[in-house]
This record gives C-alpha cells, structure tokens and sequence, in this order.
C-alpha cells in the first residue's frame, strides 16, 4: 500500500506536510490496523517524542525503549483516541507516563521532583546576567544539569510544539503551575551558568 | 499582557506571552507592539529565546533513532516489518529534517524559499506573512547598530538592528574558529581527517550534505591550518582548513559580517524605508548550491527567527 503523507519530491532541506495526512485521520487507519499510517504516525511524532524522552531520561537506550514502548501503545490505543486533547499531546502525554513507570522501576525521582521544581527562583539579579552573556552552547549543557522536572518542562514548552494549556494537560498541572515551572527552571539554568561561569 | 501573579513586572509582556514568543507561537497584536517597542521585554525575549534554542539545539541532536530489537512481548500487534520501515523512514528522514527540528514540524503559514540562482545563494521568496519584507544584495557598509546593503538593481538599503536580530555571517572568518567553540565542520575525509569545506560557528547541531563528511564537536588546537574537532564521545577528528574554506558564524555580531558578503535581510518595513531586522544572514557558500524550503507555523519574530537561523546553515 502506498503511503501518501510520503514526502514527495523532498529535496535535501524541504520538508512537505499535507494536511490530507492529518493525525486525526491516521489514528483512524491505525485504529484500523493500517501499518502505513503507523509509519507515518512515526515519521510526524517519533522524533519529537524521542527528544522529549531522552531530555527526561537522558540515556539513548532506555529512550529508545520508551519510544518503542510508546508507539505500541499508540497502536493499541488509536481506537480510543476521543480527540479531546490534540494528536500530539496525547502521544507525549503517553510517552510521560512510560517514561515515568520505566523510571520509577529505576527508582530515579522525576516526577517527586516537582514540588522543589516549583519552587519560586530568587528572580532577575547577577543570575540573568550569566543567561546574557551566555553562548548556546553552554546554554544546552547547562539544560542537561537541570533536575528532571525543569529538562521536562522547558522540553515540552519549546521542544514539543505544544501550547502552555497543552503543557499543563500533559503534566497534570494548572497553567498557573506550568509558568511557575518554567520561571523556575529559568532561574535554575541562570544558577548553573553563572557557577559555570564563576568557576572557569 | 495581563496582570498573572506569576509575571515578573505586569506592566510588560506577561510570561505567557514570552513563552509563547520564543516557542513560536501567535501572541496578540498588543503584545507584539508592546515587544516591538519595549527594550525590557526585548532582553526578556531574547533570554527565553536563548533557552528555547539550548532545548530545540538538544533536539536537534538526539542520535538517530536505531533500528529497535524485535519487540519483546509476546502478542505484539505490530509486525517487526512495520517497526522496521518506520524507524528506516525516519532515520533517513531525521537528516533532511534536521534543520525543521529546530524550526519545528509545522504547518505552512510562512514559506520562506532559499535557492540557487546561478552562482550564489539567494533569497527568493518570502510569503505568508504580510508584514514581513526581505532585501538581498551585497553588503556596502556597517553604522553602529545599521547595516546599508545594496540590492542587484543598485539600490542601497538602510536596516536597522536591536538586540533581538539574529545575525550570521559567512566569509574568510577562520579568525573565529577558537579553542572551546561549538563547531560543525562538512568536508572530504574519513573518521579522523577532514579537509573542511564548510566551518558552522555556534550553528546547527547537525547537517545533511550529500557526498559530504561532517562532524559536530568542540574546536581545540586550533592553528593556521586547522584545528581538532572533539566530539562529544571523546573522538578527535582533525580537520585542515584553508583560503577556500568558509566560515558561518551564528549569533554573531555585525561586526563580523563581511564587506561585499551576499546578505539576506528578513524584516519589517520601517520609517523612511529602512527595514528592521529581524534576521541578517550572510549564507555560506554550499558546494553545488542550495534549495532549502522552510515552512512556519505561523508569523511571530521567533518562529521566523527560527526560519532565519535554518536559513543561515543553508
């Protein structure tokens, strides 16, 4: 069987998406037992959901295994899909809860984490400046420093395409909360620039 | 713009908005005066923006995912054959898509085209957002916080900048290439050695080439003649550079742009028919041209600053 939301005609950087190829309509056909539009359904999710596991569980193999994990039970679960949510938090709201029985079994904190992850930061002072001066690069080491629940939050908000209400279906939190989270993993990230700075 | 307890200062873009700003999604019209005017929410935008691109560079360079094992459980639903083709499919769609993690899979709004018209790279097309206007031509000079380009017809082009403009210059910047930078280096050679045709400065995490080497690390040993590219498993590459290699440097400074450089600039139409920069782009030099489409999900500064950065690596 063809698969029509192929990329047709794709040159090395263009990218094509045909709204035909709706996810909506590919969890129709896989709830349908259509392995085409479980390919499909890998090729338009599978990447997002893997960065977003491996930011949380920070281990390539076990990621992967999460994925793996996750898209079967897309595949076992398309069916049910009400379509109260959208296509894309529903499946990241599935790979969490993976992520989070897989490292729960582990014992690693993720979600307990939370609460400290909430926690107000001290707000702008020397911290923003280390943020100010700093190169990407050391930005994205510094996100890997950061505690689960603040890699998690700042991976859904600006990894994931999601919107903050989106955000706060996915990790069961207000809105409120979400903002919170993301202020204070802000701060967190300022903390660890500036020490990284102090300390060079 | 709201009032939330959560908002550092009310009287600014509420922290929605700047969230909202940097994920590239639409914010008000409201917001986006205020942001266009406010020097404040500026910096506010441009340090979220800074961490969404440190979340969306991790993206970019999550490994390809692997061919998984045979599924472990009995029952399984999907047959391997399936698992298999969708992992392949994207595997080799990851690289083409490379540039789109950082721009996001989207739907198109914004279509930016980036093409190959005879010799040198040029922006064609920019449609979708009506504000935006774009001015391509050569670099005449650098004032302070302006840049003066002149287009193909001759006519110079004033355009300002701030603080949120995204800047990459490409040209003779091996001068850049220092001990500790983010380097990603395409070339000819093999595991060890690289004869690198292109240098990207603080740029995109990875790159697809066709008939290219590339490799991702950090510079050390930088000498004349090259420098050693150590990856984030501890290989050492060494790559040699010469006259003809180029350099793109991203969030550089204007400064670095290069007189007589090809220079893009993506904006809004200012007083005076100067343009403000959101981005100004001096493209590399791409062996056998370049074609790159771009599509956005919608129009707000980030999402096409995102489009610029994809634009600047090619």
């Amino acid at each position: 069987m063809n698969d029509p939301c192929r990329d047709v005609g794709a040159t090395t950087f263009t990218a094509s998406h045909d709204p035909a190829c709706g996810d909506a309509e590919l969890l129709r056909r896989i709830g349908q037992a259509d392995e085409d539009a479980m390919a499909a359904f890998y090729r338009e999710h599978g990447r997002v959901v893997f960065a977003q596991v491996l930011l949380v569980a920070g281990e390539r193999v076990l990621a992967e295994e999460i994925v793996q994990d996750t898209m079967l039970a897309v595949w076992r679960g398309a069916g049910s899909f009400r379509g109260e949510s959208s296509v894309g938090s529903w499946v990241i709201a599935i790979a969490r809860r993976q992520t989070r029985d897989r490292l729960r079994v582990r014992r690693l904190r993720v979600v307990d984490d939370a609460f400290l992850a909430d926690q107000p930061g001290s707000g702008p002072g020397p911290e923003v400046m280390a943020l100010d001066r700093a190169e990407l690069a050391e930005v994205t080491g510094a996100i890997r420093e950061l505690v689960p629940a603040h890699r998690e939050v700042l991976g859904l908000a600006f990894g994931s395409g999601l919107s903050l209400p989106e955000v706060a279906d996915v990790l069961e939190i207000p809105v409120g909360t979400v903002k919170s989270r993301l202020a204070a993993a802000r701060t967190a990230l300022n903390r660890i620039l500036n020490q990284k700075g102090q300390n060079r | 713009m709201n009032a939330d307890s959560t908002d550092t200062l009310s009287s600014h873009l509420d922290l929605g908005d700047l969230i909202a700003e940097a994920a590239g999604q639409p914010i008000g019209d409201r917001a986006r005066v205020h942001l266009a005017s406010c020097e404040h929410c500026q910096l506010e935008a441009s340090r979220w923006n800074l961490v969404a691109d440190g979340i969306r560079d991790l993206a970019a360079a999550a490994p390809e995912v692997a061919q998984p094992a045979r599924p472990r459980r009995t029952g399984r639903l999907v047959p391997a054959g399936t698992w298999r083709r969708a992992l392949l499919v994207v595997g080799s769609a990851a690289a083409a898509l490379v540039l789109l993690a950082g721009v996001g899979v989207v739907t198109g709004v914004v279509h930016v085209h980036f093409g190959n018209n005879g010799t040198e790279t040029a922006l064609t097309a920019v449609t979708g957002c009506a504000q935006l206007q774009r001015a391509d031509g050569t670099l005449e000079q650098v004032n302070g916080s302006s840049v003066v380009i002149k287009t193909a017809s001759g006519q110079p082009v004033t355009v300002t900048t701030t603080a949120t403009t995204k800047v990459t210059a490409s040209g003779a910047l091996l001068g850049d290439i220092t001990d500790g930078a983010a380097v990603l280096v395409a070339g000819t050679g093999s595991d060890r050695t690289i004869t690198a045709d292109l240098v990207f400065v603080n740029g995109p995490a990875s790159l697809n080439i066709p008939g290219t080497v590339t490799v991702r690390g950090t510079a050390s040993d930088v000498t004349t003649a090259g420098f050693t590219v150590i990856t984030s498993d501890g290989t050492r590459v060494r790559a040699t550079t010469s006259g003809g290699t180029s350099v793109t440097v991203f969030h550089a400074s204007l400064g670095q742009l290069q007189a007589g450089g090809s220079t893009v600039v993506i904006g809004r139409p200012g007083p005076d028919g100067t343009l403000s920069a959101l981005g100004v782009v001096q493209p590399p030099t791409w062996p056998g041209g370049a074609h790159t489409s771009v599509s956005m999900r919608n129009c707000s500064p980030a999402s096409i600053n995102q489009a610029i950065m994809a634009l600047g690596a090619g």
